[in-house]
């Protein structure tokens, strides 16, 4: 086995102990730990990535000396190596984009624990994304939870301990659903690991055995991961969540955690239940039907709200509604458009919270729309990366965004039952999303006779302007030259069988 | 082969870095400062007119910038029906870009107004040499980006509510049309336009009835931008509050976007033969004679200048929609003819009406008793201009209103071929009733007038030159018609 194999376990291990060490380390030598290990992680992957391109299979790799039924294992290809690379990207520049804030909004002496959540969340991030056993799985998504309760709960203001309550209360319920499911599913197979579950599955379904109890395992696992990330109408806790805590915890809640999750649900969709199997329930169309609503009321709470951080976290909401559609649409295609969404949302929304950011510091720190008029001319580097963002979500050709929805629309057009509701629903959702973004760039290019507010020069933020730029420019590459990526991800995907 | 790329990265080049580094490089007194600008931009305007022409002479081949996706190239190739298009933008585009150095004196935000411009300018070069539907869309989309900033350049709560219904009206109308886009994908075997369709004929039989609706909903949303009924009302809302010369470009040449992309789409990927006979080609017709005829009532009934013309507008498009929804070759012809002539006349009126406001501040029909004397030179040419909108001999409309109702009556429509022409008769009839008073009040304000209190108030050369250089253009499409028909006719039998 050649050596490259390790890198996966390297890294949650690495992340995982870094978490440990920094909780010794004064605040400066945390964060440096942190930068360097998000960076090692990433240069892992990135080799990973290639190694298994130039293989073109995917491998699994024994954790301890057990084999197959009874030890646990750790799985990588194409999907899996490319994910944590970009979720190393993402958690990268959120991190340096949000940084200087950290100093105003966490009291200084809690910095050090602030390194160690987010490392550890790193750390379940990349667990989830390898493992191969249901059971770590399970684990992880419940270090996840801890450390984005952490996240959302260091900035000590009374708003953010009520969102990571809330946070908490969900999540649990969620990976509780996760475990009932878990624990069926145990009791129908006997196993826990991925590929072991699949082929008696497969067994059962051919020989039409407990068929009632396996769709209540399979279910009862996809709404817990729905709750987890927000699919509407499980989404209660997100606003405040990403509406309050610090903008890194905001940016990396919502381009990774939810992200994570879902992830994990592909992977079940794939490695546990067996693509087909899990098309020819009916879950696929309720998650079908929740998606095209989440599409549509995420959008309109959007436009309801008068506060720019909340708007974003709504118009989150609409977002992971197209990636649930995208599964439901049960066809390869669908599942394509919906990993490509994955990736293209990440890349937008955390660029639109650290824009946002930006904007409120220099409306003196507020967040209603009345107070950020103008603040484009204050902070220019933040305004245009807001409307490039923001143009991304709505969808205009050459950004990230446009290629996700031409994704989705041609996935829409080879399911003759769904089609239609599918382009309606999409087109309506980019109106509305088109009216609430454009509302909010149109706010921020309106210009202001006399400001009493200060503005902000290039040379006082170079660090964050420098993010801005990393984030435009990603989300250009995403919508200029998506064809990597999808034939990448089509890859992965054959991997997953 | 790079020369295609010219006349598009150019102007959309200088325009961005007018935006972002004008205002903080420049040292100097106001004046000074606002001299170089005018020269800079000035210069600017120059150099992409010059490239646009090289590039439509020289360049033949279509070039492919970059793959959106495996099969959506980015492309451009200049055809003939391109080329039209992109010459009235040019002409348009320079005497309003040197209307707006003497107009833009009275305005704040400057350079970002010519940073505009210039964008638009590209993009308007870039739709017009697009060479295929994504291309297209692309820059229809960045198209009302680009010149959204037109709209709302003075700020005001009215200017920014304009702008954003312009936006949601053109977004909206865009996707429309962008659902058509992925059937196409799906059903045909390339994006490229070619001259009488695209589409599969094993598609046709198959989905035909389905491809019809999807037309349709193309054709609607598309129509947005040409302010067809019923998605007109933001052309009067965004146009007037615009400042006149950008008014007399989105008039004149953006809105004609809207109706590229309509001939685009059916000559060019459904094909005039599928669409012939069907019972969208009727919807179409119906909803162009509405159009033609609403428009004209409701400017006739508008006592603002700006946005009676606006109005006007609205029902002139619908005539070169007409033409092209007749789909013959003489209201073909007629269509484009009318193009061109729409395109110089309604320039030159929202120049006038420019004209009119930068001098004496009056923007209301009745407010302009007497500026005939006051301001011989520019009454002159909205006179002749407005003769030509209604259709008088000689003028250019005269010679498109001509092809347009003659196309109608020969097509052989049960009613509409009659109807056509009669609804073009009765809106010629109020066009002459909303732009003749201005004339007759302005040449004879009659006995109780004040004379003693009239001045001489007509503009500076900038001002009077360019809507000079429009109206003898005008002019000459209709006494010279034979040049341009014999160019239609080459476009016209290829599509057909």
């Amino acid at each position: 086995m050649n050596f490259i194999c390790n890198f996966p376990f390297f890294s949650i291990l690495l992340s995982l102990f870094s978490g440990t060490v920094c909780s010794m380390l004064p605040a400066k030598a945390a964060k440096v730990v942190n930068r360097v290990v998000i960076i090692t992680v990433g240069i892992l992957s990135a080799i990973l990535l290639l190694y298994l391109l130039s293989t073109g299979e995917p491998f699994v790799y024994w954790m301890g000396h057990f084999p197959a039924p009874w030890g646990n294992e750790i799985r990588a290809g194409v999907l899996e190596a490319g994910m944590a690379l970009f979720f190393c990207i993402i958690m990268y520049l959120s991190m340096a984009g949000g940084a200087h804030k950290l100093y105003g909004e966490v009291v200084e002496s809690k910095h050090n624990l602030y390194y160690i959540l987010v490392n550890l969340l790193l750390c379940s991030l990349l667990a989830l994304v390898y493992t191969n056993d249901m059971f770590t799985a399970y684990v992880f998504v419940e270090i996840n939870t801890i450390s984005a309760c952490g996240l959302i709960m260091i900035r000590q203001v009374g708003r953010t301990i009520e969102a990571a309550v809330r946070y908490m209360i969900m999540s649990l319920l969620g990976s509780g659903l996760l475990l009932f499911g878990l624990c069926i599913m145990y009791d129908l197979t006997g196993h826990l690991l991925m590929s072991n579950i699949k082929e008696s599955v497969s067994l059962l379904v051919a020989n039409g055995e407990y068929q009632i109890p396996l769709i209540v395992s399979v279910a009862l696992m996809c709404v817990g991961l729905c709750i987890k990330s927000a699919l509407f109408p499980f989404h209660a806790w997100l606003p405040d969540a990403y509406g309050y805590s610090t903008v890194s915890s905001a940016a990396i809640l919502s381009s990774l955690v939810s992200k994570g999750y879902i992830f994990l649900l592909i992977k079940i969709i794939y490695r546990v239940i067996g693509f087909d199997i899990f098309n020819s329930t009916r879950i696929i169309d309720v998650l079908f039907v929740f998606g095209l609503m989440g599409m549509i009321f995420g959008s309109i709470s959007a436009i309801r709200e008068n506060d720019i951080r909340r708007m974003i976290a709504f118009s989150s909401v609409a977002q992971i509604g197209y990636i649930y559609m995208g599964f439901g649409m049960g066809t390869q295609a669908g599942m394509v458009a919906s990993i490509f969404h994955i990736l293209s949302h990440a890349a937008t929304k955390s660029l639109l919270f650290i824009a946002a950011i930006g904007l409120t510091d220099v409306s003196n720190g507020s967040r209603k729309f009345i107070d950020l008029t103008g603040a484009a001319y204050r902070n220019k580097w933040a305004g245009a990366a807001f409307m490039a963002g923001s143009l991304s979500m709505v969808g205009v050709p050459l950004f990230s965004g446009f290629i996700s929805k031409l994704l989705f629309s041609q996935a829409a057009v080879q399911v003759e039952g769904k089609m239609l509701a599918s382009l309606i629903v999409l087109g309506i959702s980019t109106v509305l999303n088109a009216i609430y973004f454009m509302k909010t760039v149109i706010r921020i290019y309106t210009p202001v006779k006399e400001s009493s507010y200060s503005g902000i020069t290039f040379r006082e933020m170079k660090g964050y302007a420098v993010v801005l730029v990393c984030f435009i420019v990603l989300n250009v590459i995403l919508g200029v030259s998506s064809q990597p990526v999808v034939n990448m991800i089509e890859q992965g995907l054959a991997m997953f069988a | 082969m790079y020369l295609i790329l010219l006349p598009i990265l150019f102007p959309i080049l200088s325009g961005a870095i007018l935006l972002i580094f004008f205002r903080t490089s420049l040292k100097g007194n106001e004046k000074a400062k606002r001299k170089t600008l005018v020269i800079i931009s000035g210069s600017l305007l120059v150099i992409t007119a010059l490239l646009t022409i090289t590039a439509l002479l020289t360049a033949k081949e279509s070039f492919t910038l970059f793959y959106l996706t495996e099969t959506l190239p980015i492309t451009f190739a200049i055809d003939a029906t391109g080329t039209l298009f992109s010459l009235l933008a040019v002409i348009v585009m320079l005497c309003a870009g040197f209307f707006s150095f003497a107009y833009m004196k009275h305005e704040d935000h400057e350079s970002r107004y010519y940073g505009y411009y210039l964008l638009v300018f590209g993009v308007l070069n870039a739709l017009c040499f697009a060479g295929n539907l994504i291309t297209f869309y692309l820059f229809f989309e960045l198209l009302t980006l680009s010149s959204m900033p037109l709209v709302l350049h003075n700020g005001s709560k009215e200017a920014v509510m304009a702008g954003l219904k312009y936006l949601f009206y053109s977004l909206c109308g865009a996707y429309a049309a962008l659902f058509g886009i992925y059937f196409i994908y799906r059903n045909s075997t390339t994006l490229t336009f070619t001259a009488g369709g695209v589409l599969n004929p094993s598609t046709v039989a198959e989905h035909g009835s389905f491809l019809l609706l999807v037309a349709f909903v193309m054709i609607l949303g598309f129509g947005v931008k040409a302010g067809m009924f019923p998605m007109h009302a933001w052309l009067p809302t965004a146009h007037p509050v615009a400042p006149a010369p950008a008014s007399a470009v989105l008039s004149a040449v953006i809105v004609k976007a809207g109706v590229l992309a309509i001939i685009r789409i059916v000559y060019y990927i459904f094909g005039a033969n599928f669409l012939r006979g069907s019972w969208m080609q009727t919807a179409w017709i119906c909803l162009t004679l509405i159009t033609i005829f609403m428009g004209s009532m409701l400017a006739y009934r508008e006592p603002v200048l700006k946005k009676r013309l606006a109005y006007s507008t609205v029902s002139q498009l619908s005539y070169i929609l007409f033409g092209l929804a007749v789909m013959n070759d003489t209201s073909l012809t007629g269509g484009l003819l009318h193009v061109l002539a729409h395109g110089f006349i309604k320039a030159v009126l929202f120049l006038c009406a420019g004209a009119i406001i930068y001098t004496t501040g009056k923007t209301r029909v009745d407010e302009l008793r007497g500026i005939g004397k006051e301001m011989p030179l520019t009454i002159w040419c909205y006179t002749i201009v407005s003769l030509g909108l209604i259709g008088i001999p000689p003028t250019g409309g005269f010679i498109s209103k001509w092809y347009l109702a003659t196309g109608s009556l020969k097509s052989g429509l049960p009613i509409l071929d009659v109807l056509g022409p009669v609804i073009l008769l009765v809106s010629a009839l109020l066009t002459a009733g909303y732009l003749l008073p201005v004339t007759i009040q302005g040449f004879f304000p009659g006995a109780d007038y004040d004379y003693g209190k009239l001045e001489k108030q007509e503009p500076s050369k900038l001002m009077t030159v360019p809507i000079l250089i429009m109206t003898v253009l005008s002019v000459l499409i209709g006494l010279f018609p034979n040049l341009i028909t014999d160019y239609l006719t080459a476009i016209v039998s290829a599509v057909l």
